[in-house]
């Protein structure tokens, strides 16, 4: 877990260069990069999530897709009833922590049946059950059903205007860094030390007296609740909830993210979301049929370059 | 007074084959008792029940007059009863050290400690240290196991055991792939134990069993053919028949 | 009850469609080890070849001929230029990769074939109804779907069960190197087995196309409802394939069909029908997390 040198110094340009993005975009007059930038810190936080389930506890969920969108929708939905409910529904404050706790919630409970499997019996369950959500909210007319639901505006956050695009990239960079610091916090800690273990060999860790069972759902819960973070700040920022949000191409990209970047090592994930979105953004002006491209980089990453951009960084 | 672990009419089978037929055995506290039989007498699938790993189709184990015969893995290394594992299962990626802690911390109570650095945490390092020094493994702490020999491996596995503060050890081929002098050391270090610990041992090396065991017993087929002193084993004909005669 | 019959032939007819995909993923697993998500591609790819070709020859055999001849030919194609790499790697890499694939066979059929779906019906000699029993006419091509789908399943039944390929099959599940050590190429039989699996996708796509619009993203469709089936059945089991497409076909169909209209006696028409249409797309999701409570390795699970 200890960084390289080099691995240091690219981490320190990178987030110089992410913090001073909007002068950069300012001074090259595309200020669509300050979106494309907070729109790489929002999918940095969901991979970052993913990857305390994939990367530090071995447990590849297929459906992450689903607390992204459901934090998205909880934060969607709650602006939506705002005449019934009161101005609080409007709020930052009062709405992203729920943003966070609904996901967590339903993780509880969709993770202890999601565990009674492993393997690729775990996959394969962690998808269907995030595409139950997916069809839930196709089939749910009231908030859209497949047109999705817009946002009238921003959640309310005290001294920041809520149509300032620039003052919202560094509220996502700062909830970045906040989720770095506390992930890689978490994977210090003893709790942190026992996924490890159970990642690299779960039968010696039951010969050690322990019972995996409440650590993994726990990883799978707060896994939850950060990426439902991250969905609200995903709604936030294109002021959308939209079922492509909890598709499962989405978890898909997301599992994508954190081996491009290099599986396990939190800093990976950050870097395989930045080159996703970038590369995203990159193919889909060139080419309308950008995913013809994507397609074989993934194979080609896959069968050859397993280690990922961060494991190249760390050298050995 | 009852014996520390009572197995009783232990019975297993996998579809036709019958791997435990009817075992019954005990140990005594302080005693070492060798679990000795040839390739396929179901000596690793009785661990593994025993252990917990495996359910029985039938029969009990008590430990310490406690039946444990329906408790999963965990709760019986915490009701005090602890494998160790013929192919070694160690950590790979961490260090010995941290091999050794991550039992101590599991000892200590549950993990749901989310904010103190563990890595540096004395109340973990200090009891991992004093055992890695016991088994002769302080000098190569900071190593991850992968980078370890076979040997010093096995030591750790050893260790790892023993970090869980057991009253039975059950010890699966713990010489396997050792070399002589290695396998000595070893000897010497389990009959150290003896004292504190007891130990029920599935061995293949014959020296090492005779110079440790207070009581043998035999298997052959999934049931006790023999059972009784290590002298008594020796001049045991349907042993020699079914298995030292063969060897 | 004359609906309730009509719907339980939908629902056998959905089933036997599920078993077609579900029993070539499970083979490819059982044996392989392999996680293939593109199997959902080889279902779209089998389902335009033979909508295209009908279209363009106006007969629909040759339609269906061609369908599982593209499914077969780009399995095998597949197989030998990625995912036989991929037999010995980890699932992650297995689910990464082939999700590449995907994305590369959509946007494929996408440039070829354009966004609008393609409709090709049933051929004329298949269309109309019969009475199944006096006063129930059903549609003669659903029924032949249902007929297909049984002589496949039983066919497959043969040929694991009774021949030296099924042997092969059956030893190449659990004791991968006592069959290279036969003598048998394992190569050619892992080809071999990904070929069928392609072949029973494409039997899927083609059959299902004229019964609804071929279009890009119909294979992730099914493909994750046969995940449903055979996490139901058993990972690596036919029977238990068999066993979890009936059971999610029959679920699917029968809450689709009768819960909007038994809501709508309780709550608003309108409630009724969205409350309805959430709950019966739910509704084989349900039905897998009961399955997993009772039995977390599945129905019939094979020998791990």
């Amino acid at each position: 877990m200890r960084e390289s040198p080099r691995q240091i110094i690219v981490l320190a340009i990178s987030f110089a260069l992410l913090a001073a993005l909007p002068w950069i975009a300012g001074a090259v007059g595309r200020p669509d990069f300050v979106t494309l930038g907070s729109q790489a810190c929002v999918m940095a936080i969901a991979a970052a999530s993913l990857d305390l389930l994939m990367g530090r506890t071995g447990l590849p969920s297929f459906g992450h897709a689903a607390w992204l969108g459901l934090g998205a929708y909880t934060v969607g939905i709650l602006a939506f009833h705002a005449r019934d409910l009161g101005p609080w529904a409007l709020q930052a404050w009062a709405v992203w922590p729920l943003a966070v706790l609904v996901p967590a919630a339903l993780a509880a409970v969709i993770g202890a049946l999601c565990l009674r499997t492993s393997g690729i019996s775990f996959i394969m369950i962690t998808l269907a059950f995030a595409q139950m959500f997916f069809f839930l909210f196709v089939a749910l007319k009231t908030y859209g059903g497949d047109d999705g639901l817009t946002l009238r505006r921003r959640s309310t956050i005290p001294g920041i205007a809520p149509r300032d695009d620039v003052a919202f990239f560094y509220v996502c960079l700062v909830a970045l860094v906040l989720v770095l610091l506390l992930l890689r916090r978490v994977a210090a800690s003893r709790f942190g030390t026992v996924l490890d273990g159970i990642r690299q060999n779960e039968r010696r860790m039951m010969a050690m007296g322990l019972a995996p069972f409440p650590y993994k759902l726990a990883a799978f819960v707060l896994s939850a609740a950060i990426a439902g973070l991250a969905g609200a700040l995903h709604v936030n920022l294109f002021r959308f909830a939209s079922p492509d949000v909890l598709h499962w191409t989405m978890s898909g990209e997301l599992m994508v993210m954190v081996v491009l970047g290099g599986l396990g090592s939190l800093w990976g994930a950050v870097f395989g979301a930045a080159a996703m979105v970038v590369l995203h953004a990159v193919l889909a002006q060139w080419t309308e049929h950008w995913q013809i491209v994507l397609g074989p980089i993934l194979v080609a990453v896959v069968l050859l370059a397993r280690r990922g951009v961060w494991g190249a960084l760390g050298g050995k | 007074m009852s014996a520390l672990l009572e197995v009783r009419g232990l019975a297993k089978r996998f579809g036709g084959l019958v791997a435990t037929d009817g075992l019954n055995l005990d140990v005594q506290a302080g005693e070492i008792h060798a679990l000795i039989g040839p390739n396929g007498a179901g000596k690793t699938t009785a661990i593994a029940q025993i252990a917990g790993e495996l359910r029985p189709d039938a029969g009990t184990i008590r430990l310490a007059g406690q039946d444990v015969t329906a408790l999963p893995v965990p709760a019986r290394v915490k009701a005090g009863m602890t494998r160790s594992f013929q192919i070694t299962q160690v950590l790979m990626q961490s260090t010995a050290l941290a091999n050794v802690a991550m039992v101590e911390q599991v000892r200590q109570g549950h993990s749901f400690r989310l904010w103190r650095p563990a890595a540096r945490d004395e109340r973990l390092l200090a009891p991992a240290r004093a055992m890695l020094q016991r088994v002769g493994l302080a000098a190569r702490a900071d190593v991850a196991a992968e980078d370890l020999s076979h040997g010093e491996r096995r030591q750790l596995e050893l260790a790892m055991a023993l970090a869980t503060h057991p009253r039975l050890l059950l010890l699966d081929e713990p010489m396997a792939g050792l070399g002589a002098t290695e396998s000595a050391a070893m000897t010497a270090l389990l009959a150290a134990l003896k004292q504190e610990v007891a130990i029920l041992l599935v061995e293949h090396d014959m020296d090492a069993v005779f110079a440790l065991a207070d009581r043998i017993t035999v298997l052959e087929g999934g049931r006790v053919i023999a059972s009784g002193a290590p002298d008594a084993i020796r001049a045991d004909p349907a042993v020699r028949e079914a298995y030292l005669g063969a060897a | 009850m004359i609906l309730l019959l009509e719907q339980l032939l939908n629902g056998l007819q959905f089933g036997v469609m599920l078993f077609l995909m579900a029993a070539g993923l499970t083979l490819v697993f059982g044996i392989m080890g392999l996680i293939n998500l593109a199997h959902g591609s080889l279902y779209m790819i089998g389902a335009y070849a033979a909508a295209w070709a009908t279209l363009q020859t106006g007969s629909f055999l040759l339609g269906l001929l061609a369908g599982l001849t593209a499914a077969a030919v780009i399995g095998m194609a597949l197989e030998a230029a990625i995912l036989r790499r991929l037999y010995a790697r980890e699932h992650l890499d297995q689910v990464l990769a082939t999700f590449g694939v995907i994305l590369f066979c959509n946007e494929a059929v996408a440039m070829i074939f354009g966004r609008q779906p393609l409709m090709a019906g049933p051929p004329a000699w298949l269309s109309g109804s019969v009475e199944i029993v006096p006063g129930v006419p059903y549609p003669v091509y659903r029924l032949a779907i249902i007929a297909t789908g049984l002589v496949v399943a039983a066919g497959l039944y043969l040929l694991i069960s009774r021949t030296r390929i099924g042997m092969l099959v059956r030893a190449g599940a659990t004791h991968r190197e006592l069959v290279g050590a036969l003598g048998v190429r394992i190569g050619l039989l892992y080809t071999a087995v990904f070929g069928l699996g392609a072949l029973l996708a494409g039997l899927a796509g083609a059959l299902t196309g004229p019964l609804l619009a071929v279009q890009v993203g119909m294979g992730e469709r099914i493909l994750i409802t046969t995940f449903v089936v055979i996490v139901i059945g058993g990972l690596g089991s036919v029977r238990g394939a068999l066993a979890g497409a009936m059971l999610v076909g029959m679920v699917d169909t029968l809450t689709r069909g009768f819960l909007p209209a038994a809501l709508r006696a309780v709550l608003p028409a309108s409630e009724a029908d969205a409350l309805g249409s959430g709950l019966s797309s739910m509704a084989v999701f349900i039905l897998m997390a009961i399955v997993l409570l009772w039995r977390p390795r599945g129905l019939f699970p094979a020998h791990a």
